[in-house]
């Protein structure tokens, strides 16, 4: 169809570098070469925001299904983040009611203020703690359990089986070490899954699990559970990390912090904040024919890495990228993705992160520092955050 | 190029011009309408892009289909009975001067 040559072939880009700090490697490709086959990945890597877009915006062409991945095994199950068309938008909408904007205000808001308000109070006065372990995991595993339909898991337990399934998710080597640990979590997850399936039988309610259970033409109990742990899997670290990163970047710069207290302004600090080191930094899409992307062949077969991350840092859309900007407007960052993949927990996530957190976060230590901002590490390349966040809270 | 007109809850009107086979949704992002959002693209999967259609056009509009209904019913503002999602309406010479008012909130 197309005599295009392929895209060009990088042998040097590390995974461990990409993991460090993948920014001057993405700033150097969007202006050398923005469609790269990428050896150590496997991938080919689009980095300009434009392609990101067409690609998550056109299914047909750009698949998300894929049966031969980690993630299927991590999981126990071909999950919807892995299928497309009805087959995706059938088990998706069977849950998406719980994460919408009317049910968070109706049922929702008054609870999760509470936890807000519980989980800030416990933070020490006057003292330096770690906001990463401290606050902003915690908050975003209550927040989930309740939203899920599963508040008899502790934050402990949701965390860690959302790293279990994550870490096993992203096992490309196949290491039997990740899937042992990722096994344990389902073997716990389907144990309290089916405690409670007859309570949210009995009693109908707007949680996740409670709306699948009793919808008039139900899924399978296999995809009901299955839609839980995704949701677990990709509900947690993201919230977590973007209100990592959101403090960090009003801490480090002072007079925007002044500026967004003034306008309450937590909003735009959000969106900048998810633009700025977007939680879920590159995902992928499966070739389906034959493609030209920016006068390279894109083989039917191949799979192509939208890099997120590097879409909210294009030149071409953003001014000064590697800054942090609250009141950086318009901001058409794709940190939620586009496409009928596009993030089921975005508004769960504006609104609890957004709305709710930093708001009280600050009003409760309006003078908190940053202890050391050159102690604090990020990590991560298709996920990435601060993991550590040491602030003295007065 | 047939024209839009988005009327804002505190009633200011905001006319544009619209390519056919655009979305109305896209259209209204394309030429900057403040209170289209439109974040996933237009697949019925965020439910921000909200209108409310004028009631002399609905008819010409046409209603909206399952998943629209299933996304509206638990958008940010509360569903009218002429509510539609604006990625589901193809601009055509028709909807020359189609009317629409957006809602109080999308997200």
């Amino acid at each position: 169809m197309t005599s295009a040559p392929l895209a060009p072939l990088d042998s040097d880009i590390s995974i461990d570098q990409l993991m460090r700090d993948p920014y001057p490697i993405y700033r150097r490709l969007r202006a050398e070469a923005p469609v790269l086959r990428v050896a150590s990945v496997g991938r080919t890597f689009l980095t300009k925001a434009a392609d990101t877009r067409r690609v998550k915006d056109t299914p047909a062409i750009f698949s998300s299904d894929d049966p031969n991945t980690p993630m299927k095994r991590a999981f126990q199950s071909h999950t919807l983040m892995r299928k497309d068309g009805p087959d995706h938008m059938r088990e998706r909408m069977a849950m998406m009611s719980a994460f919408m904007p009317k049910t968070l205000m109706t049922h929702w808001v008054p609870l999760y203020q509470q936890i807000a308000e519980d989980y800030i109070a416990r933070l020490p006065r006057g003292e330096t703690v770690d906001l990463f372990d401290t606050l902003c995991g915690p908050v975003a595993a209550r927040i989930l359990a309740h939203i899920l339909g599963i508040p008899e898991a502790s934050d402990a337990q949701m965390q860690q089986w959302s790293q279990a399934l994550m870490d096993g998710a992203g096992n490309f080597g196949w290491r039997d070490g990740p899937f042992a640990v990722s096994d344990a979590a389902n073997v716990e997850m389907d144990a309290l899954f089916e405690q409670l399936w007859d309570r949210h039988r009995a009693t109908p309610g707007p949680s996740a699990y409670a709306v699948m259970v009793n919808a008039a033409d139900p899924i399978p109990k296999s995809q009901i559970f299955a839609n839980i742990k995704i949701a677990i899997g990709g509900g947690i670290n993201e919230p977590r990390d973007g209100l990592a990163t959101i403090v960090f970047g009003l801490l480090t710069n002072p007079d925007q912090l002044e500026e967004v207290r003034r306008q309450e302004a937590w909003m735009q600090a959000f969106e900048e904040g998810v633009r700025w080191v977007a939680p879920i930094q590159a995902s992928s899409r499966r070739v389906l024919e034959d493609v030209e992307i920016r006068g390279c062949l894109i083989p039917a077969g191949d799979t192509v890495m939208t890099i997120q991350a590097s879409a909210n840092h294009d030149e071409e859309l953003f001014d000064r990228p590697e800054l942090f900007n609250a009141f950086r407007n318009p901001n058409p960052h794709q940190s939620f993705g586009s496409g009928p993949h596009h993030c089921a927990g975005a508004h769960i996530a504006r609104r609890t992160v957004g709305q709710i957190m930093l708001p009280l976060l600050f009003d409760r230590f309006p003078k908190m520092r940053l202890a050391d901002p050159t102690v604090v590490r990020w990590h991560g390349f298709g996920f990435r955050g601060p993991v550590n966040l040491p602030v003295t809270l007065n | 190029m047939p024209a839009l007109v988005f009327v804002s809850p505190t009633g200011t009107r905001q006319e544009i011009e619209a390519r056919e086979g655009d979305s109305v949704m896209s259209a209204a992002v394309a030429a900057g309408v403040a209170g289209i959002v439109g974040e996933c693209g237009g697949a019925m999967a965020c439910a921000t892009c909200h209108v409310i259609v004028n009631a002399e056009w609905w008819a010409r509009t046409g209603g909206r289909n399952a998943t629209e209904e299933s996304m509206l019913e638990f958008a940010a503002s509360e569903m009218q009975p002429h509510s539609r999602l604006s990625c589901q309406i193809r601009v055509e010479p028709a909807l020359d001067g189609l009317v629409v008012h957006l809602p109080e909130a999308q997200l």
